[in-house]
C-alpha cells in the first residue's frame, strides 16, 4: 500500500504494517432460528430513505454530473431523527424519509454528518411534519461482543420488514466508507436476502439500536457493522447542534515484531510498542511532542502489543487506534507512553480533530463544489483527492507525477500552499494558441503575486500588471506564460456564451 | 510500444523451417544482387534483470543483411544484439559461415558484421549507398522473413519521410522512411532498393497498422558509417536543451520578439549538456547553422521542413553547430561544441551488458535503468521521480546510480522485512548511496557493525541486519537460492 497523508491519521496505522491476523473468534453460539424475531417493532422504528446525489464534473468543474438515486434504511432514533450511513447523503440535492407501509413521505435533511465514521442524522427539512407521530424511537444498546446475536432489519418492497439474525464474529477496527478511515466494527456472519436493499441497514441488539450495517459481503456472508460505541459517540456529539468528530493523533505507525528493529530500538521482550513513522506537526502528538522514531508503548495506560493491539475489557483485543478514535472526543486528553532513546516519557495530547478541510489536498470534498477559474481559456484548480481520482482506476500510478507528489509528501508543500493551485488543462482559445500542450502544473505566482489558494489567483489575475499581459509562473518550470488581459477577457465572454455557467468559484 | 523490431524469433521459425523440404537442385539467384543479401542466424543469450546472478535466457532469430565492402556486412543492431554465436548463410547455399560484430549502434539500430573467412564473398556485388527516395516512388525489400526459408522480395512505394522513434533502444528518434512494401519479422537489416541503390534498411514495423513498414534511410546509414571510421563508434551528439514553441501572440509581446514566426524559447538546459553553460532557460532561440529556426522548431532542409535537430543529427562528437541566440538583451552567434549525452542511457534499453546487482543478506539491490524498469514496473513515487528528473534536472552529478531494492530473499535474517521492496536505498548507516559501488563499500566494511541500518526513501522504518550475522545469513542464501556470486559491479 501507499504512503498518504492520509496516513498521518492516527487510525491508517494498518498501512505502514502488515495487516495482523484477526483475533481468534470463539465458536459461533447455536442461534434458535425459530424464535420470534421482532419484526413488528423494527417496522415502526425503521424508515426508508430516499436519496439524490449529483456531484461536481471534476474536468468541468463549472457543471454538475448527472444526478444518481440511491435507496436504503435509517433508524429512529428520537422524535424527529433518524440516522442512517453518510455514504447515502453524500452530495445529496433531494433527501425523502418514507415510513415502511408507504402511507407516509417526508423531505430530510442532514442534521449532522461525518463521513469519516460513515454516519449520517437526518431531521425533518419541516419541524411541524407529522411523519414521526407514529414512530417509535430506537434505544441505543448496551455495546454488544463478540459471540453476541444481532438482527439486521431489511424492508420488502411489499413493506413488510425482513429481519435476519447473526452473530457478532469478531470486531476489529475497518475502513468501510472512505479509505484509511479505521472505526471499530462488528463483523456479523448472517446470510441476508437480495430482494431488498443490503446496505444502510438498522441492525439491533435486544430490540435495541446497535449500528448501521454499512457493507454486505454475499460471498462470505460477512457484514460491517458500524459498532455501538461509534454510534453512541456521533448521536451524543450531535445531540447540541453541533458536530465535532472524532479525534486523531496524527501519527503513521509500524509494527516492532521484526526481532533485528526490536534490538536495534533496544525494546526488551516485556514492552510491545509501535514504532512512530511519521508525526504531524499540527497534530495532537505533534503537539505534545511525539517524534518520529518514538515507540508508542501505552495510550491511558492500555498497554500496545507489537502487533499494536490492546486488551479491551469489552471487546478483547483491538486496534489500537479505537483507544483515540472512538474511545475519546475531541479535547479529551490522552496520555501516551513513550520510549525513546532509552528512556521513557509520559507525553498528554489534547486531543483534536484532523479536520479534511484543513488538510493541503482535501481526502474528500462532499457537499462543496470545487474552486477554479477560468483565465482567457486556462483553466486553474485546486487539487484534491477526489480530482486525482478522476486520473482512472490507476490513478495511484497514472496520475501525473508532480500532483501525485504533492498528495503523498505534503509536508514539502504546506508551507508555501494553503491549497495547491495547478494548470489543470487549456481550453483552446485566441488567447491560448501555443499553450493547447499545457497541463498538470503547480501554479506559483501570477503578475509577482505568490499564489496559496484560488482566492489568491483571482485576486492576482485582478492586478492587471502595466503592459496588459498577465505573467504566470509554474513550480519547478523555467518559463512563464503570459495572457493578454483584453483578449483574455473577451475570450472569457465568449466562453460565458457558449454555455459555460461561470468563469470561477472560490468558495 | 507498438512499434516493433523486425527479428524474427528463431523458435518460431527454425522448426517451421526443418519441416520443409529443401529443392535439391536450388535454382538459381534470379538476380546477381541478391547473392551479396545474407541471412544472418544468431544465437542469443538475454541477461535476467529479475534474477541478474542467473545466466539468462538463451534463444536465437533470423534476419538479413547485406554486403557494402570488403568484409563489411550491414544490418540492424537489434538483429545481433546479446549475440553469442552469429552464422551468415548466402542465398543458394547450404554453407554457414561464421560472423562477428565489427561495430554497433544501439542508438541507430544499425551493426557492422565481417566473416572470419571472406574469400568466399569476395566476388560478391558489393551494394552501393543511395540518396533519400522521393514520396510515392517505388522500392524494393529482400531479405528472410518468416514464412520460408528463401530470400523474400517485396515491392511498395515511399508513404512517409518523418523524424520517429527507434524502437531497439526506445529513447531515440531518427529519420525514418515510411513504405507500404509487406516486411515482416526476419526482414531486418535487409536492404531496401531503388535503381539499383540502397535506399535504406528494413528495420521495424506497426502492429496497429497494415502496409506499413519502417527503413533507416540513408543519412542515418551514412552517419553510422562515418562514425565508425576512426574505429570506434562515438554514438549521436545532442544539443542536451529543452524548448517552447513561441506560437503566442501574448508571449511574444511579453518576451519582446518580433511578430517574424521565428524562435522557440528555452526552457530547459541539462547540465554537462553540450550547451551548458550557454543556453539559459529564457534564452530565444533563432538560427543554427545559418538556418533560421521557426515559432515551432522547424527548420528548412532541401525545400523541406523539418525538426531544428535535424542539423545536429548528422554531426559528430567535436564537431561544432553555430546557434543564434538571445539572452536578456543581447544577441549571440556562437559556435556550440557538441557531444553525446552519456546519462540519457537512463532511457534506453540496454543490450550486451551484464545486469549489476548486491545480494546482501538476502536483499537485492540493483541499479534503476530502462531495463530493470520494464522488468519490475516499479510504482513507487520515489522511483518514479527520481527516474523522469535523472536527466532534466541534472540528478546523475550527484547520483550515480539511482539504487532499488528489488527483492527479498527469504531468509531468518529477513523474515520479518516486507513492504520495502520497490523502494530506492537512501543512506547506510547514515551514508548517501550514490552508486551501486557506494552501496558495496557501505555493506562490506572492514569490521561489520552491530547493525547495519539501511534507509529507503519513502518506507515506515528503516531496515535492520545485525552486523555479525550477515557473512553466515549470505552463505546460507547463496547455497539456497543458488546465488554463485553475491555481486556484480561490472556491466
Amino acid at each position: 500500500m501507499k504512503a498518504s497523508p492520509l496516513l498521518l491519521l492516527a487510525s491508517l496505522a494498518f498501512t505502514a504494517c502488515e495487516r495482523p491476523p484477526t483475533v481468534e473468534s470463539p465458536p459461533a453460539p447455536t442461534i434458535d432460528v425459530q424464535e420470534t424475531v421482532p419484526a413488528f417493532e423494527a417496522a415502526l422504528s425503521t424508515v426508508r430513505v430516499s436519496s439524490t446525489r449529483q456531484d461536481w464534473n471534476p474536468r468541468q468543474p463549472w457543471e454538475k454530473n448527472p444526478p444518481r438515486k440511491r435507496r436504503s434504511l435509517g433508524a429512529v432514533v428520537s422524535d424527529r431523527h433518524v440516522v442512517t450511513t453518510a455514504e447515502m447523503v453524500t452530495d445529496a440535492t433531494y433527501l425523502e424519509l418514507e415510513t415502511t407501509d408507504g402511507l407516509k413521505l417526508a423531505q430530510a435533511k442532514v442534521d449532522a454528518v461525518d463521513y469519516e465514521a460513515n454516519l449520517a442524522l437526518l431531521t425533518l427539512e419541516d419541524p411541524d411534519d407529522p411523519f414521526f407521530e407514529n414512530l417509535v424511537p430506537l434505544e441505543i444498546a448496551e455495546a454488544p461482543t463478540t459471540g453476541d446475536v444481532l438482527d439486521v432489519v431489511q424492508v420488502e418492497n411489499n413493506g413488510l420488514p425482513l429481519v435476519t439474525r447473526g452473530p457478532v464474529q469478531s470486531i476489529d477496527v475497518v475502513a468501510n466508507f472512505l479509505p484509511g478511515q479505521y472505526f471499530l466494527t462488528y463483523e456479523v456472519k448472517a446470510s441476508m436476502q437480495n430482494s431488498a436493499s443490503s446496505f444502510s441497514l438498522p441492525v439491533l441488539h435486544d430490540g435495541e439500536l446497535a449500528g448501521i450495517l454499512t457493507n454486505y459481503n454475499s460471498d462470505d456472508q460477512i457484514s460491517d457493522v458500524t459498532a455501538t460505541p461509534i454510534l453512541r459517540r456521533f448521536l451524543d456529539d450531535a445531540a447540541d447542534g453541533t458536530y465535532e468528530g472524532f479525534p486523531s493523533l496524527g501519527v503513521a505507525t509500524t509494527s516492532t515484531d521484526d526481532s533485528n528493529f526490536r534490538a536495534w530500538l533496544k525494546l526488551g521482550d516485556d514492552h510491545g510498542g509501535l514504532y512512530i513513522s511519521s508525526v504531524r506537526d499540527d497534530s495532537a502528538a505533534g503537539k505534545a511532542g511525539v517524534r518520529k522514531g518514538d515507540v508508542l508503548l501505552a495510550i491511558d495506560d492500555r498497554e500496545i502489543d507489537r502487533l499494536g493491539y490492546y486488551d479491551d475489557a469489552r471487546f478483547g483485543r483491538v486496534f489500537w487506534s479505537h483507544l483515540v478514535r472512538g474511545s475519546k472526543g475531541v479535547n479529551e486528553a490522552a496520555v501516551l507512553r513513550v520510549l525513546r532513546d532509552g528512556e521513557i516519557l509520559e507525553l498528554t495530547a489534547e486531543l483534536e480533530r484532523l479536520d479534511a478541510e484543513d488538510r493541503l489536498v482535501p481526502a474528500y470534498t462532499y457537499g462543496t463544489a470545487p474552486n477554479f477559474l477560468i483565465k482567457g481559456g486556462l483553466l486553474f484548480q485546486e487539487l484534491t483527492r477526489p480530482l486525482l481520482r478522476s486520473f482512472g482506476k490507476d490513478w495511484q500510478s497514472r496520475a501525473p507525477l508532480d500532483l501525485l507528489d504533492v498528495y503523498e509528501n505534503p509536508e514539502d508543500y504546506e508551507e508555501r500552499f494553503d491549497r495547491v493551485v495547478f494548470l489543470s488543462g487549456v481550453i483552446a482559445t485566441p488567447a491560448t494558441v501555443g499553450y493547447e500542450p499545457l497541463r498538470n502544473l503547480i501554479v506559483t505566482e501570477v503578475n509577482g503575486q505568490p499564489i496559496r489558494d484560488m482566492k489568491s489567483l483571482v485576486a492576482a489575475f485582478g492586478e492587471v500588471p502595466g503592459d496588459g499581459l498577465h505573467a504566470i509562473k509554474f513550480d519547478d518550470e523555467d518559463f512563464t506564460v503570459y495572457l493578454d488581459e483584453p483578449l483574455a477577457t473577451a475570450v472569457d465572454s465568449q466562453l460565458l456564451q457558449r454555455g459555460l455557467t461561470r468563469l470561477s468559484r472560490t468558495e | 510500444m507498438l512499434l516493433r523490431t523486425l527479428a524474427a524469433i528463431g523458435a518460431l521459425v527454425l522448426p517451421l523451417a526443418a519441416q520443409q523440404a529443401i529443392p535439391e537442385n536450388p535454382a538459381s539467384a534470379p538476380s546477381e544482387v541478391y547473392r551479396s543479401v545474407v541471412r544472418i542466424e544468431s544465437a542469443v543469450q538475454v541477461p535476467d534483470y529479475a534474477m541478474p546472478w542467473n545466466s539468462g535466457r538463451f534463444g536465437g532469430g533470423i534476419g538479413t543483411g547485406f554486403v557494402i565492402g570488403e568484409n563489411q556486412i550491414l544490418t540492424n543492431a537489434h538483429v545481433v544484439s546479446n549475440a553469442r554465436r552469429l552464422l551468415i548463410t548466402v542465398h543458394g547455399s547450404p554453407k554457414k559461415y561464421p560472423a562477428r560484430v565489427e561495430h554497433i549502434a544501439h542508438d541507430c539500430d544499425l551493426a557492422l558484421l565481417s566473416v572470419e573467412d571472406f574469400s568466399d564473398f569476395e566476388d560478391f556485388p558489393v551494394f552501393e549507398i543511395g540518396g533519400v527516395p522521393q514520396l510515392e516512388s517505388q522500392v524494393r525489400v529482400i531479405g528472410y522473413p518468416i514464412g520460408g526459408q528463401r530470400l523474400s522480395v517485396t515491392r511498395g512505394v515511399v508513404s512517409r519521410v518523418d523524424f520517429s522513434t527507434y524502437s531497439h533502444s526506445r529513447a531515440d528518434q531518427h529519420l525514418v522512411i515510411q513504405i507500404d512494401a509487406a516486411i515482416n519479422p526476419g526482414n531486418s537489416g535487409g536492404p531496401v532498393l531503388q535503381d539499383g541503390k540502397v535506399i535504406g534498411v528494413a528495420f521495424q514495423g506497426r502492429r496497429d497498422a497494415d502496409n506499413t513498414g519502417y527503413i533507416i534511410p540513408t543519412p542515418v546509414v551514412r552517419r553510422f558509417l562515418t562514425d565508425i571510421e576512426d574505429g570506434r563508434y562515438d554514438h549521436y551528439v545532442d544539443l542536451a536543451v529543452s524548448t517552447f514553441p513561441l506560437f503566442n501572440d501574448a508571449m511574444r509581446r511579453a518576451l519582446r520578439v518580433p511578430d517574424d514566426n521565428l524562435g522557440v524559447l528555452v526552457t530547459g538546459v541539462v547540465p554537462e549538456g553540450s550547451c551548458h553553460g550557454i543556453l539559459q532557460p529564457g534564452d530565444i532561440l533563432t538560427g543554427i547553422d545559418g538556418n533560421p529556426i521557426d515559432s515551432a522548431g522547424q527548420i528548412l532542409i532541401d525545400g523541406a521542413k523539418v525538426d531544428l535537430n535535424e542539423i545536429v543529427e548528422r554531426k559528430f562528437a567535436g564537431d561544432t553547430v553555430e546557434l543564434r541566440y538571445r539572452s536578456g538583451d543581447t544577441w549571440h552567434d556562437r559556435a556550440v561544441e557538441l557531444k553525446p549525452l552519456p546519462q540519457n542511457r537512463m532511457y534506453a534499453i540496454q543490450y550486451e551488458k551484464q545486469p549489476r546487482y548486491i545480494v546482501f543478506a538476502g536483499l537485492v539491490f540493483q541499479p534503476l535503468d530502462t531495463n530493470l524498469f520494464a522488468t519490475a514496473k516499479f510504482d513507487d513515487l520515489h522511483v518514479r521521480r527520481l527516474y523522469e528528473d535523472y536527466l532534466s534536472e541534472g540528478l546523475f552529478t550527484e547520483l550515480e546510480d539511482i539504487v532499488v531494492l528489488t527483492r527479498i530473499e527469504s531468509d531468518p535474517i529477513n523474515s520479518q522485512l516486507s513492504g520495502f521492496t520497490g523502494k530506492v536505498i537512501d543512506t547506510v548507516n547514515g551514508e548517501k548511496v550514490t552508486s551501486l559501488a557506494r552501496a558495496h563499500e557501505l555493506l562490506h566494511p572492514e569490521t561489520p557493525p552491530e547493525f547495519f541500518v539501511i534507509r529507503l526513501l519513502g518506507a515506515s522504518r528503516p531496515l535492520i541486519i545485525p552486523g555479525t550475522e550477515v557473512a553466515a545469513a549470505n552463505e546460507r542464501i547463496q547455497r539456497t537460492y543458488a546465488i554463485d556470486q553475491l555481486s556484480n559491479l561490472e556491466e
